[in-house]
């Protein structure tokens, strides 16, 4: 086993965003504790089909997934929560594979999303470009369908895009480096570095330790059925060298 | 429905039949054989005998082969007893003083606008000037002479609902737009509206040819709105290089309604169709195209089918001759307790070399109580064409509306951008 960090010790002073407690999700995972605190960045790692991925869309509130226990955003209950409910709370998933809607413009996704928070429309669509600019998407992509005929790793980045102007609270992304090429991995870690401050929580599925390295997590999370293992960045090494088996 | 028939009343009470409660009573009466020799005794000499021997013969077709049925291929058991059962019979008649406001404006308007009511056609006055450039309307076919030979051999027998419109129109109406006009009227596109002048479920018919002269490009904004019964026959006829580009918006206003547009596609011209129709208690929209050689047809339907309405469509693409290209795109939107039909068949004769055609129908439903159905005809006769079609009916995507929902929109609105996205 490896020796890991209880890092609600150390950031005991800070209080837990999201916490989950006694979690169950359908028959994949069972009785999970764990706490997300503000101001932190996390990496959830597990062996495949551990249920990574039902955790966060369970999360979410994603309605096929049957969830029992506790699940709270600060002093608010999540789990009675629709699932536009949970996002106007302030928690934001990133999709490992990204639906495609055709018909409907990334742009146009964004200035709804953003018409609900009530922000000025001039300023969305300069900004949006911005963005899309950055992170090297081709020209026109806001006038592009949602994740339709494109790349994988341009879905990818049109995921960023969201997470940086709806600005919630929580973000948690499934496996945000798969796709992406080198120049994609590095604009991937300024955007999740730019974004995460002392107000807001950053949860990442990953496997890829460049990213690991580029986040500089708080913690490291490894999922197993019925346990979770928080450890800092280290358990990640040791997962790299040792295998699942070994934590 | 009720008019003059050569200066001689028909459809009223006092005629062998009191009311027609529904489509198969008027059937009867305008087959009958006492109505029939009306056509041969009231004829008006200065009707041009081409056109009594064409709707005498339209009569007698439609005597032999009856109203359509549910066993030819473009009907299914899904639409006509719907139809049949409609009642026709004017009980209230009452006019809609909203149609006659507007005719009333129509006279002075300088807008390119052509109003359609029950046989009869009004125009703004600026588009019946008399110019080489103009639009020419022939309003009651029998005012111009020298084209009635061509134009009457046009009105086919066909079978579907047109010898039924043309039975119950008896003048058909003419536009022509003349080559001279180039793209005058692709510039300023003129709006053809379809209305009826009451506000009951009887029925009012009307008879169109619409023809585009050799190399000219014309838009027309058809806005077809049924207050009561309405059954159309429009035939266009698209000469050789020229190009007809049509946007038809259908308003279900309470009443009903067959649309029968046939065209006529004459070598190297095109044809570009977009419309929208939400349906109505019944509503048949029908587009037979007839493509010589080196013919572009283009048709994209998108119909948000309203809640508890009826929406039935066929279309046919007969290729008749060397590289054309066809492309049907329709898709329809299931409420709740509505019922869609689409029937789509390519006949590609076997001289028909390089046809190119797609054939799409996608229906999405979005109540378990809705009915829809597709159906794809591919009748190919030659080997060297390109020919592809897809149909589907689907549900709204779960993942689609989690997705949406994940950034923020609520069950209803989520499901409001994937219909608009849908119909994109």
């Amino acid at each position: 086993m490896a020796e890991t960090i209880d890092i609600n010790q150390n950031l005991k002073y800070n209080i837990p965003m999201l916490k989950l407690k006694n979690y169950s999700v359908n028959e994949v995972l069972e009785n999970i504790d764990v706490e997300f605190e503000k101001g932190k960045k996390y990496i959830v790692m597990g062996s495949n089909g551990v249920g990574k991925s039902t955790l966060i869309h369970s999360i979410m509130g994603r309605p096929d997934l049957e969830v029992t226990g506790e699940l709270t955003l600060d002093t608010i209950d999540l789990l009675e929560m629709p699932v536009d409910q949970r996002a106007k709370a302030g928690l934001f998933v990133a999709f490992q594979t990204p639906t495609a809607i055709p018909g409907l413009s990334n742009f146009q996704l964004m200035k709804q999303a953003l018409d609900l928070k009530g922000s000025e429309l001039g300023k969305k669509l300069a900004e949006y470009k911005d963005n899309a600019t950055a992170l090297k998407l081709p020209e026109g992509w806001d006038k592009r369908n949602v994740n339709y005929d494109a790349s994988g790793g341009e879905k990818k980045k049109s995921e960023l895009i969201h997470l940086k102007m709806l600005d919630n609270k929580v973000a948690m992304l499934d496996e945000p480096d798969s796709g992406l090429d080198v120049d994609g991995i590095k604009s991937l870690i300024d955007t999740l570095n730019d974004w995460h401050n002392e107000d807001n929580t950053l949860i990442v599925v990953t496997h890829y330790e460049k990213l690991i390295e580029g986040i500089n997590p708080d913690a490291v999370l490894v999922l197993k059925r019925d346990n979770v293992i928080v450890g800092d960045k280290t358990l990640a090494d040791t997962i790299f060298s040792k295998g699942f088996d070994s934590v | 429905m009720y008019k003059q028939l050569f200066s001689y009343p028909f459809l009223e009470k006092q005629q062998s039949k009191d009311v027609y409660y529904n489509l198969n009573d008027l059937f009867e009466y305008i087959t009958s054989d006492e109505y029939i020799s009306i056509t041969e005794e009231h004829t008006d000499k200065n009707i041009y005998k081409e056109l009594i021997e064409c709707y005498k013969s339209n009569l007698l077709f439609l005597k032999d082969h009856g109203l359509p049925h549910n066993k030819h291929e473009q009907f299914n058991t899904f639409n006509l007893n719907k139809l049949y059962n409609l009642d026709i019979l004017s009980s209230n008649v009452s006019k809609t003083s909203s149609i006659y406001d507007k005719l009333d404006h129509l006279a002075t308007s300088n807008k390119n606008k052509v109003v359609c009511i029950d046989g009869d056609i009004f125009t703004t006055e600026s588009i019946n000037k008399k110019s080489s450039t103009a639009l020419q309307v022939l309003d009651y076919i029998k005012v111009r002479k020298q084209r009635h030979k061509e134009y009457t051999r046009l009105i086919e027998k066909t079978g579907n609902f047109s010898n039924m419109t043309f039975g119950a129109t008896v003048y058909p109406n003419v536009l022509v737009f003349p080559n001279a006009s180039k793209n005058k009227f692709a510039t300023k596109p003129v709006s053809i509206s379809y209305e009826n002048s009451v506000d009951d479920p009887i029925l009012e018919t009307n008879t169109n040819i619409i023809d585009i002269q050799y190399g000219t490009h014309v838009k027309l904004v058809e806005n077809v709105k049924t207050t009561a019964g309405q059954m159309n026959y429009v035939t266009y006829i698209v000469r050789e290089g020229s190009t007809l580009e049509i946007e038809r918006n259908t308003t279900d206003a309470g009443g009903w309604g067959v649309f029968d547009s046939r065209f006529i596609c004459h070598p190297n011209s095109i044809v570009k169709i977009n419309s929208s129709n939400p349906g109505s208690q019944y509503t048949q929209e029908n587009f037979y195209f007839k493509c010589s050689s080196n013919v572009s047809v283009e048709l994209t339907g998108r119909n948000n089918i309203k809640k508890g309405n009826e929406y039935y469509s066929f279309v046919r693409v007969r290729s008749a001759d060397n590289d054309n290209t066809s492309k049907i795109d329709i898709k329809n939107i299931g409420n709740e307790h509505c019922k869609t039909s689409f029937i789509g068949k390519f006949e590609v004769s076997a001289d028909s070399v390089g046809f190119k055609g797609s054939m799409n129908n996608d229906n999405l439903m979005l109540s378990s109580t809705a009915k829809m159905n597709s159906r794809p005809i591919l009748d190919i006769y030659t080997k060297e064409i390109e020919c592809t079609h897809g149909c589907t009916i689907s549900n709204v995507d779960k993942n689609q509306l989690y997705y949406l929902q994940s950034k923020g929109f609520d069950n209803k609105t989520a499901n409001s951008i994937l219909v608009e996205s849908f119909l994109c």
